[in-house]
């Protein structure tokens, strides 16, 4: 949103400064909470948990460049995913390169990935990009499953396990594990927050609003989203790598399975689509339901969790077809509102 | 005498069975306002999509400035300098006026604190700055002409086709239009305006092109085509033009 | 290359292109009355399968005879969809409307996961080996017989679309929404035969296959991801397209099983999806 100044009367000022003081101090908070939140668990399961809700508000955060501010759903988002996870993984085994580095060249790998179906698709009107990003995250599966000798098929790869040897990406404690997932996660967020504030997060809005009048004046909209659809790729692939690490265990059905695309777009729809803490929400509530129902079920009963997914997209649909955030943002503003009027502004 | 700034020849464009546009050629020389008027139907709008990229002529050239601007996406026709308004306005609804003039202002100007800036003048120009913060979507219909004009006047353009800007205004705001466009020309620009309101495109243009049915049917001083036959019988019938 | 083996897979495909029709028509009905993308369109084709499978282990009853039970009961299935799930968010924005029957293929797909298990189930019917030789070339009768009732529900539809009064109705609104509605024809109705048809088409193309595949909980996957590139490849909305298209990826798949391995058909029918958006995005059948 183009920041516009103060019109110069001082109680709006005041009154703005007030809203903005508060908002600042919850953010301080959270960031806190965040911060200490690991030391608060009882144990490393837990950790366990929040580092997942961590890469998953990265993977949601990255899918919602492209699915949210770009208006283009992605299906498929688990081929970027898998790219990054197994490039990463197929180098660290065959040439010991540092995942630190491979972090980078999964990124890459699955932004190359990216840029044919983006010129492809991105100058069509219609459905085509979903269906085209269902069919390549399953044609590279079937491509992995297939190529056996270099990618061990069905097997899936594994990391080769060093212990602890930080500069291998690799720990023998969850803390540092938690942390590096936290900056990944507020990377995306933040880099969320300085696309939509850009050129690029401008022209996306327009081109979302009404894409003839947008061309009209010079955006090309092609490009734009593919710039958008490229950067979501490359933070979906760093992401995989660091699943990767974090797991170290990669299989063609997880990794390029519609199971992980399906999650992924979940979490920025049920959070919120277009929003930037929209997916960290997403997360939250994804992954508070997979582990209750875990629990619950004690993975007795192979499809639930899915089942579970999938009537909660169903169920948020019908009742709030732009996602949770957008709700809840509209709480808050009430909330908000009726902070001014308690202070002492004219509402 | 200026240089040819727009040419356009021999465009041709046909829909199905329909002919749109038949063999059409003009040109508009840098710093003049042409008119274009004709009937109902005569291609005006689709001339102006053809110009502007929106569809692709089957036959014909347009240059622009010199370069073939022929097939170009109306992105790439835009940047060139070649921007165009619609005749139903085409606002982005759901952002502020603002926002939507820096649509047209980030073209040249990447930062998006500099675009909102020089957003801020184009709105100025048109007498919108009080709405700046409004939405886009709940614009009077002459609010939201101006905002068109405002968004395509944000890309500095060095040629602005404005689509029927005037149709369903009263006389006051028909008069304010004219004192805009004219501004306009001070300020270096060319102009191509389609019309209805005779009064307006009379006295605005420098020259004036007549269609009908897709075809030129005559083109001079807006003196020579009032009185001009042809253009009498495209506009009224045969039996006027005998009178 | 044998002759024999080319000519082989090249029947097995036309074979098949059948089955595809049938799931594309459906898909591209649906699509062109309602406007909706059906992204558990596939599904319908695994339960039409689950459900002959189960009147077939529980009551002995043939697959063929089944068609009468299933079909009936997928249209009914496709009419609470349409009710119940899409009628509420035909105004919604694209996101939604994708979403939702993204939704619903993946409560579909898990609830057969959950109450059937992933086990991969099979029928095993007196006829089943019956093989029809013709010069070298070995047809499984259950694989024509697929053929031939699929050929079958696709002229009874085209009748159906084009002598009926309804059916015009309905083709109708495919065309010009608001238009029909001042003929006095009711959309919302159109909708929920439409759904109704088209899950119908799905699920009698599941149990025409069932004779000769497995069935199990993720096969509407690959029939949904096909059915998709036979509705782009024939332009969205065309049934003769549909059926063109349809040959065309049913004797790709074939021959790239031929050709590059019996688990990469469907990388050969991505690759049509590729180039059909890359040279001819509109389909077979040109402009819309």
């Amino acid at each position: 949103m183009a920041e516009s100044a103060a019109t110069g009367q001082s109680d709006l000022a005041v009154r703005g400064k007030r809203v903005r003081g508060l908002e600042r101090a919850i953010a301080t908070v959270a960031i806190l909470f965040v911060l200490i939140l690991p030391w608060l668990l009882p144990n490393p399961f837990y950790v366990h948990i929040v580092i997942m809700m961590a890469i998953f508000v990265a993977l949601g955060g990255a899918w919602n460049i492209i699915g949210g501010y770009g208006g283009q759903l992605s299906l498929g988002h688990a081929a970027f995913f898998g790219t990054g996870a197994y490039v990463s993984t197929l180098l660290v085994n065959a040439y010991n390169i540092s995942p630190w580095i491979t972090l980078w060249i999964g990124g890459v790998a699955a932004l190359l990935l990216s840029l044919p179906i983006g010129v492809i698709c991105f100058r069509l009107q219609g459905p085509y990009f979903t269906i085209a990003t269902i069919g390549l995250a399953e044609a590279l599966r079937l491509l992995v499953l297939h190529y056996r000798e270099i990618t061990n098929g069905a097997q899936g790869l594994t990391v080769p396990f060093k212990g602890n040897a930080p500069l291998l990406l690799q720990f023998d404690s969850k803390m540092p594990y938690y942390y590096i997932a936290v900056v990944l996660a507020a990377a995306v967020l933040l880099i969320t927050r300085r696309m939509e504030r850009s050129r690029l997060g401008h022209y996306l809005v327009a081109i979302g609003q009404n894409q003839d009048a947008a061309e009209a004046v010079g955006i090309n909209s092609a490009k734009a989203k593919g710039q958008a659809l490229a950067l979501s790729a490359f933070l979906t692939g760093v992401a995989g790598v660091y699943y990767a690490q974090y797991t170290y265990v990669i299989h063609p059905d997880g990794a390029f399975g519609l199971g992980m695309s399906i999650q992924i777009a979940l979490v920025a729809i049920v959070g919120g689509v277009g929003t930037i803490l929209g997916p960290a929400l997403g997360a939250i509530i994804m992954e508070l339901f997979v582990q209750s129902t875990q629990i619950l079920f004690a993975g007795q009963y192979p499809g639930l969790e899915l089942m579970v997914y999938g009537g909660l997209l169903v169920t948020v649909i019908l009742w709030r077809p732009r996602g949770v955030l957008p709700w809840f943002e509209s709480w808050y503003r009430r909330l908000v509102g009726r902070a001014e009027r308690v202070s002492g502004g004219t509402p | 005498m200026s240089e040819i700034l727009l040419d356009v020849q021999g465009l041709s464009k046909h829909f199905g069975g329909l002919q749109a546009v038949l063999d059409l050629s003009f040109q508009v020389r840098t710093g003049e306002i042409l008119g274009v008027i004709g009937p109902n139907g005569s291609g005006k709008t689709t001339t102006f999509n053809l110009i502007t990229g929106f569809y692709r002529p089957d036959r014909g050239h347009v240059r622009f400035a010199g370069q073939d601007t022929t097939g170009l996406r109306p992105y790439d026709v835009c940047a060139r300098g070649l921007v165009r308004t619609f005749q139903v306005a085409k606002p982005f609804p759901a952002i502020s006026v603002l926002r939507n003039a820096m649509m047209g202002t980030l073209l040249r100007h990447a930062d998006p604190l500099v675009a909102e800036a020089k957003a801020r003048d184009v709105l100025t120009l048109v007498g919108l700055e009080a709405r700046a913060h409004m939405e886009a979507g709940s614009l009077t219909t002459i609010d939201q002409r101006r905002l068109e004009v405002a968004r395509a006047l944000g890309t500095e353009p060095r040629l602005l086709l404005l689509d029927e800007t005037m149709a369903g205004l009263t006389l006051t705001e028909v008069s304010e239009a004219m004192r805009l466009i004219a501004s306009l020309r001070e300020r270096g620009l060319t102009v191509v305006v389609v019309e209805h309101v005779m009064r307006a495109v009379m006295n605005l243009s420098d020259r004036i092109v007549v269609l009908n049915q897709g075809t030129k049917i005559a083109e001079g001083k807006p003196a020579e085509i009032a009185a001009n036959p042809e253009v009498i019988r495209a506009y009224l019938g045969a039996e006027y033009q005998r009178a | 290359m044998d002759l024999t083996i080319f000519l082989q897979a090249l029947i097995t495909g036309i074979l098949m292109a059948g089955i595809y029709a049938l799931v594309g028509i459906g898909l591209t009905l649906i699509f062109g009355v309602v406007r909706i993308v059906n992204f558990a369109h596939g599904e319908f084709v695994m339960l039409g399968m689950y459900v002959t499978f189960w009147l077939w282990k529980l009551w002995g009853i043939d697959p063929y005879v089944s068609l009468l039970i299933t079909m009936p009961v997928l249209f009914c299935f496709g009419v609470l969809v349409q009710r119940f799930l899409l009628q509420p968010i035909l105004r919604a924005p694209d996101l939604a409307q994708i979403f939702m029957t993204v939704g619903i293929s993946v409560i579909l797909m898990n609830a057969t996961l959950f109450l059937f298990t992933a086990d991969f189930r099979s029928v095993k019917l007196a006829y089943s080996e019956w093989v029809w030789r013709v010069g070298g070339v070995s047809i499984p009768l259950t694989r024509l017989f697929a053929f031939l009732g699929a050929i079958l529900l696709a002229g009874l539809l085209t009748l159906f679309l084009t002598k009926t009064d309804v059916g015009k109705a309905l083709r109708a609104v495919a065309q010009d929404r608001e238009v029909s509605m001042l003929l006095g024809i009711n959309p919302e109705r159109m909708y929920l035969l439409a759904v109704g048809l088209g899950a119908a088409l799905a699920g009698a193309a599941g149990t025409l296959i069932v004779p000769f595949f497995y069935v199990f909980p993720t096969v509407g996957v690959v029939f949904g991801l096909i059915a998709f590139v036979v509705v782009i490849l024939g332009t969205l909305g065309s049934i003769e397209g549909a059926l063109l298209a349809s040959l065309i990826v049913g004797v790709a798949e074939s021959l790239g099983i031929l050709f590059a391995g019996s688990d990469l058909g469907l990388v050969v029918v991505f690759a049509i999806l590729v180039v059909t958006l890359v040279f001819r995005p509109s389909g077979l059948m040109g402009q819309r």
